[in-house]
């Protein structure tokens, strides 16, 4: 899943270079939505913040 | 001063290209694979890149140092969550200590320092590069510039096959022992 979030991004990097600014601004959408999603998954165990 | 901000945003897309090569060594040198909230730590840093490397292109832009802040405050709470899994004593820590601070710790210094770099860029920046076409903003995209875009699209993609070797096209193991791949290679 990583994987293919880190290559949407890059692929958002060469559109934006490429001079498709829209394209870009939407892939880099999409991407930041699955990555909050992918932390949100990695969230799961209760953190113990005091002995 | 708008070469000043340029040059910021420049030194802002290698600075996260070159810290992404770092955590790279580290982990081949010291042979420590990235736990699944430390890639996505990695993904937040370049996420944060992005607006650099828009502001590279088409001009300094509010929109672009928002995108930017707002990567910061994701890679803020990865960053977070995992000082907090470790910050009771005796709960251990995640891979080796550099200069007496562990990595996830540094990514959290890293990531307020984008968000301070950020506030620096606007103050600095005056007047956003609206009005410029797009084809002045690709004449200016040449140089230290350009080599900054490209130094962090290959580390992007770069970090997009360690990924996939490493996780495979799923999920990582919370505690990576080996590369996905190695399971298919002689």
């Amino acid at each position: 899943m990583t994987a293919l979030i880190f290559l949407l991004v890059g692929v958002a990097m060469i559109v934006a270079v490429a001079g498709h600014r829209g394209t870009a601004l939407g892939l880099f959408g999409v991407s930041f939505v699955a990555a909050a999603l992918w932390l949100r998954h990695h969230m799961d165990s209760v953190l113990n913040l005091s002995l | 001063m708008t070469s000043l901000v340029r040059l910021g945003n420049a030194m802002g897309a290698a600075g996260i290209a070159v810290a992404l090569l770092v955590a790279f060594g580290l982990q081949f040198g010291l042979k420590e694979l990235p736990c699944p909230l430390c890639i996505l730590q990695r993904v937040a840093l370049v996420l944060c890149g992005f607006g650099f490397l828009l502001n590279l292109r088409f001009g300094a832009q509010p929109l672009h140092y928002g995108l930017s802040i707002l990567a910061a405050l994701f890679g803020v709470a990865a960053a977070g969550r995992q000082v907090l899994l470790h910050i009771v004593p005796g709960s251990g820590a995640y891979g080796s200590a550099i200069m007496g601070l562990h990595l996830y710790t540094w990514s959290l210094i890293l990531f307020v320092a984008v968000v301070a770099g950020v506030a620096l860029l606007m103050i600095m920046g005056g007047r956003p590069d609206h009005d410029r076409s797009d084809h002045q903003a690709a004449m200016r995209f040449r140089g230290i510039h350009r080599f900054a875009a490209y130094l962090l699209i290959a580390a992007t993609l770069a970090n997009a096959l360690n990924s996939f070797a490493q996780c495979g096209p799923v999920e990582c193991a919370d505690n990576p022992a080996g590369y996905w791949v190695a399971k298919y290679l002689p």
